[in-house]
């Protein structure tokens, strides 16, 4: 069985590995020693609670106990662009228009923002191709609403996740080819890589400071504007369930969507409930997740249980897995939403 | 002979003609026989109007074949250019962007639109319909002798605007990577819905607000910034000539090039030279060149083309009988003459 947990310090060589298995595609989880040595012991701070509350990065990791090894990894900023500034493009409309000539243009129009900035930010998810099975991914990725429920106060108002956009087969991406690139004069992956080694700055100083009317773009430019890349359209889904959405920012590179919620709006606010735990067998094919409530060492599981009378039974190896012990208090929420009726 | 002169309302009837064989992708020229009609008297009263500081006054001139008193061309030049409104134009802008992080610097080229334009004279609705390159040299440049004989109707600040081009066809590609998208309408029938003007308040309504970024705009539409349709090669030249240079301005439709001089940069102001007239008896001996004449007057102002020996060292100009009689001017008289 598999456990999503708070990062440890041991967990350095681990993360590496998984870092290397991700490729250049996962712009915040680089393989590179020192900058995970970092991270590391910023997650460990935040966890303990030793950093003020904004500075906070949680990282979680996805632990096979059985065979001794990490199988994936996910990561909350507690909040986005208060010391680099974080940039997205705003959709927006201006409308051009004359009763003379009886003409009305309703333009689509890119505003070059920094209006998420202070918000959270659910980024670098990564689980292995050999985990990718099951439930798992669905227990990576809503592992972190978990954690989110259980301590709203580490956290704003506003959470949001940036998803990948739109490339053709061939890897390119229409609309960094139709607007960065003429102002980069560099490929994506490079311009990418540049961002995440805390060189932002640079956006600011070489992309267009002046709003864009999308109109100008290629018609394939234009069509891609907050689509995601093939292989993100189940982690949109995802999202989306838990009650996330796209309000018409993209990335300024690729203008992937960013999705984003109130976090009292998040499912995992209005679904999860307590529940004392008791050692016992579940009668039930119902898979829900299940937190423990302790944040220096918070772990989730996604397994068959039923909430009944505030009370949930696992078993000994689960408990075990999220660390408690008979008595204590859980959070549970079912994995996936209710079907919504449509009466 | 050819004379150029004030237009005057029994011209109405021969200017539509003169329209209707006119290119509407090159040509300004007012096309219907209201706008004719409209464009005659507003000139009338231009020429006819007491002016301190110039507004909007119009003055359109035309040229006359002597031979058979049939209209060959038309031109016209405006006091200034915004004076009912704003005259809207694109500004090239180089705007730097540097980062010394990535040690990268270069310049993006954007058009903001600009009534930069608003307060200078405007010289338009050239046409020629026959003549050669001598008489559009008389045509284009008597407006600007007549703006050296009035300084005081005009700005110090001069421009042309020169057709942009097009694919051949009626297509401009600057029309539809910019104009079209906002006015959603053909480059023709946006030019006939606006009548060719530049200063209507429906310009600001429905263009761009924020700078277009030409990198950002397709390769044929780059290639056409600045670029003169052939049909206007020659304009171009007689106002490079004069002096006229193309800037940082372009065309709001069709990108061709916007040409601006100051008064002083034009051969009209600076090398024009006021002489007497003396009647010409064919004793006279030197070396004789082509020269534009025009009357020092407001009033009746003519302008005609005639070989004079030289004058740069003479206080009288000698002209045949058949000049002077075209310009209706007498013997002591001032003219204004400048080099072809």
């Amino acid at each position: 069985m598999l456990v999503v947990r708070a990062v440890k310090q041991d967990d350095l060589d681990g993360l590496l590995e998984l870092a290397m298995q991700a490729g250049s595609g996962m712009t915040t989880l680089k393989p590179d020693r020192d900058t995970l040595a970092r991270r590391l012991e910023i997650a460990c701070a935040s966890f303990a609670g030793k950093l003020a509350p904004q500075q906070g990065d949680y990282m979680f990791v996805m632990e096979d106990a059985a065979a001794g090894r990490l199988a994936g990894v996910c990561a909350i900023k507690a909040a986005v662009g208060l010391d680099e500034p974080f940039y997205n493009y705003r959709i927006g409309t201006l409308v051009h228009s004359s009763k003379e000539l009886k003409v009305f243009s309703r333009m689509d129009t890119l505003y070059l923002s920094n209006d998420l900035s202070g918000c959270a930010e659910l980024c670098s998810l990564f689980l292995h191709p050999a985990y990718r099975v099951g439930n798992n991914g669905k227990l990576l990725s809503k592992s972190r609403f978990m954690f989110i429920a259980q301590f709203p106060h580490l956290f704003g108002e506003k959470l949001i996740a940036e998803m990948r956009g739109y490339q053709r087969a061939d890897g390119t991406s229409p609309f960094w080819e139709s607007l960065g690139h003429h102002f980069f004069r560099m490929d994506f992956n490079r311009a990418d890589e540049l961002t995440t080694l805390g060189k932002k700055s640079f956006i600011a100083e070489l992309m267009p400071r002046h709003p864009l009317y999308v109109a100008y773009l290629p018609q394939e430019a234009q069509e891609v504007i907050g689509l995601v890349h093939a292989d993100t359209v189940p982690a949109r889904r995802l999202l989306e369930q838990e009650g996330m959405h796209y309000e018409g920012y993209v990335d300024i590179f690729d203008a992937g969507p960013v999705l984003q919620a109130r976090i009292g709006e998040l499912r995992a606010l209005r679904e999860s409930e307590t529940a004392i735990v008791h050692t016992g067998r579940n009668e039930t094919d119902a898979v829900a997740l299940v937190c423990n409530g302790v944040m220096h060492d918070f772990r989730a599981i996604a397994a068959p249980v039923c909430v009944e009378d505030a009370r949930v039974a696992l078993s000994a190896e689960q408990q075990s897995l999220l660390g408690c012990r008979d008595g204590d208090t859980l959070r549970t929420m079912p994995l996936h939403p209710k079907k919504k009726s449509h009466a | 002979m050819f004379l150029v002169r004030p237009v005057e309302t029994s011209d109405v009837a021969a200017l539509e003609a003169l329209a209707a064989t006119a290119d509407p992708v090159v040509h300004t020229l007012p096309r219907t026989r209201k706008a004719i009609e409209r464009a005659v008297e507003r000139s009338i009263a231009s020429f006819a109007a007491r002016v301190d500081l110039p507004a909007d006054e119009s003055y359109f001139f035309v040229l006359e074949s002597e031979v058979d008193q049939s209209l060959a061309g038309a031109a016209a030049i405006f006091a200034s250019a915004g004076a009912s409104g704003a005259f809207y134009a694109f500004r090239k802008d180089v705007l730097q962007q540097v980062s010394r992080d990535l040690c990268i610097s270069h310049n993006v080229h954007a058009l903001s639109l600009c009534s930069d334009l608003s307060s200078h004279s405007q010289l338009a609705s050239f046409c020629l319909r026959k003549g050669k390159e001598q008489q559009a040299q008389l045509l284009s440049r008597a407006r600007l002798l007549f703006a050296a004989l009035a300084p005081h109707r005009f700005s110090e600040k001069f421009f042309a605007a020169m057709s942009g081009t097009t694919d051949g066809g009626m297509h401009s590609p600057f029309w539809d990577a910019i104009g079209r998208k906002f006015f959603r309408m053909d480059f023709l029938e946006a030019e006939r819905m606006i009548e060719g003007a530049r200063n209507r308040s429906l310009i600001v309504e429905l263009m761009p607000h924020y700078p277009v970024y030409v990198p950002l705009l397709p390769a044929e539409a780059q290639a056409a910034m600045g670029k003169v349709h052939p049909g206007g090669a020659l304009p171009f030249r007689i106002l490079s000539q004069e002096g006229f240079v193309p800037d940082e301005y372009m065309d709001i439709f069709d990108g061709g090039p916007i040409l601006r001089a100051h008064r002083n940069a034009l051969r009209s102001f600076s090398a024009s030279m006021q002489r007497r007239v003396a009647r010409e008896s064919g004793a006279e001996h030197g070396s004789r060149a082509s020269y534009l004449i025009t009357v020092a007057r407001e009033e009746k102002f003519r302008a005609v083309l005639a070989d004079c020996i030289d004058l740069e060292l003479s206080e009288s100009v000698h002209l045949t009988d058949q000049v002077r009689r075209s310009l209706d001017v007498a013997e002591g008289e001032p003219v204004l003459c400048v080099k072809l």
